[in-house]
């Protein structure tokens, strides 16, 4: 009978909440807002951008207010295409009767902000077209992609290994990497690429891990892994407020490589740390260290960087 | 009351399976398992280590085990086998070349006695691609036909459309049935 009362207590609590939502949603935020409107004397948006630094907080809130609009105008903003972003705020402006001599820096912001929000979507389309570009070893374009990402460790392997193409070697499963890329396509190769061109030395430093007796891992398999992490980080667009931080405006597939990056060294570190039993015992140590990176984004100031502790 | 019948009871209580899926790297073993699921298949990664799925199908509960099948993995199947009722042996039915290997990863799992009681399901998988063998190439690629030891049943199918992964399995649960949970 006592879970009886506390489970209908739960029930009108929830029910309260969904029609205080509701409520606030649909008539109080409007009035609430036209009030301070009246006050102050600037509308939504422009209180946004003065009340918070540049980043995660005031593009976030930016694009809450604009989803949640009545103008169809400002709704469609999130969508803008990059050459028209211009041309929105000022329609923006015009809709919202705001005076630009008021607020001088309000057009900039607001500029940067629709950059960065109607960016991140087009992120998203970028890296899904690569995604969905298949590996094939029969492309010679893809096949000297993957022989560059062999010859970046040809310091820590023989001649035979190379020419035999011993792909295992830095941890792909068979004889033809081809199989391994079959989710992530040349998305996961491009990410293996940038990484170990971009920070040679750390990436060689991660394949001698990698190659640690009891400690190893699969070099090549975690990183597509891991690719399938930032994959789905950005999608579910848990990703927003580090790009939102991050980068001042449109974001390109570099970011994204970049954050890939981060991810590697820091899964790396994280692995050596837990001394996981076995190799068996990957998946639990991968949710593991995705419910630590999805924490960390949820802290308005987050960007994740790669960053090399330096060596006293 | 032997201790095994007294498992045998508590499983014919709740109606509980294990089965374990295994095959070389490659097969499609999680991709059979995500669509069987529901799940979006575009997006699988070679799997390191194992994954685990327990669901609901026809008022069974079945665990089903999903483990990674690249070689440096192989020596880890063992680590799987206690109490296993079925195991799902998949196929990539469009790659010729190691065929071989693949019948000799099965016919030396078929000897393990902690194996011996399980029943065994074989996809040929990847119906769908236009390279593929046919499920009687398969068989007779895989000499199906030599095993004595164990139910078997083949089965063509394809991960990605979904084709034939329902009839497998409902094959596979009605002949673990058979034998669990009506023997005493």
């Amino acid at each position: 009978e006592h879970d009886g009362n506390s489970f209908l207590v739960v029930s009108v609590k929830k029910m309260f909440t969904y029609i205080w939502q509701y409520l606030y949603t649909a008539f109080f935020r409007f009035w609430l807002k036209w009030f301070i409107r009246q006050v102050t004397g600037k509308c939504e948006l422009q209180r946004i951008c003065q009340g918070y630094n540049p980043g995660a907080t005031r593009t976030m809130k930016t694009e809450y207010s604009l989803k949640s609009s009545k103008s169809q105008i400002l709704r469609n903003a999130v969508n803008v295409e990059e050459d028209e972003v211009e041309i929105c705020v000022t329609r923006i402006i015009k809709e919202k009767n705001i005076h630009e001599q008021k607020d001088p820096k309000f057009k900039i912001n607001l500029q940067v902000c629709l950059l960065q929000i109607s960016g991140y979507q087009r992120l998203c389309v970028a890296v899904e077209d690569l995604r969905k570009q298949a590996f094939d070893s029969a492309v010679n374009e893809h096949e000297n992609m993957l022989l560059k990402f062999f010859i970046l460790f040809v310091n820590n392997i023989t001649q035979s290994q190379f020419i035999n193409k011993q792909w295992g070697d830095i941890g792909f499963q068979g004889d033809d990497p081809k199989t391994d890329f079959r989710g992530m396509g040349m998305l996961g190769l491009t990410n293996l690429i940038f990484f170990s061109e971009n920070h040679t030395e750390v990436a060689r430093q991660v394949l001698s891990h990698s190659n640690h007796p009891k400690l190893g891992y699969s070099y090549a398999i975690v990183g597509i892994n891991l690719t399938e992490m930032a994959y789905s980080l950005l999608n579910s667009g848990a990703l927003k407020p580090h790009f939102y931080n991050v980068v001042p405006g449109n974001p390109q597939l570099e970011h994204f490589h970049r954050v890939y990056c981060y991810l590697v060294y820091e899964f790396d570190k994280f692995w050596l740390k837990e001394e996981p039993e076995s190799i068996m015992e990957f998946n639990h140590y991968r949710e593991k260290f995705h419910e630590e990176v999805k924490r960390l984004l949820l802290e308005p100031d987050v960007a994740l960087c790669l960053t090399l502790e330096t060596k006293q | 009351m032997g201790l095994l019948t007294i498992l045998k009871k508590m499983k014919q209580k709740e109606r509980e399976m294990r089965l374990l899926m295994l095959g070389l790297d490659n097969a499609g073993k999680t991709t059979i398992l995500k669509k069987f699921n529901g799940e979006d298949v575009s997006t699988v990664s070679p799997t390191l280590g194992f994954n685990i799925k327990t669901l609901e199908h026809r008022g069974y509960k079945l665990n089903i085990w999903d483990v990674g099948g690249q070689k440096s993995l192989r020596s880890y199947w063992r680590n799987y086998f206690e109490s296993t009722d079925g195991l799902i042996w998949v196929v990539d039915s469009a790659d010729r070349l190691r065929l071989e290997d693949c019948r000799q990863e099965l016919s030396s799992l078929l000897l393990e006695e902690r194996l011996a009681g399980a029943t065994l399901l074989v996809f040929a998988n990847k119906q769908d691609l236009p390279g593929a063998l046919s499920k009687d190439a398969i068989r007779e690629g895989l000499a199906l036909d030599a095993i004595k030891s164990h139910h078997w049943c083949i089965m063509g199918c394809s991960a990605v459309t979904g084709e034939s992964l329902l009839a497998g399995v409902d094959w596979l649960l009605d002949d673990i049935a058979a034998r669990i949970f009506t023997a005493d």
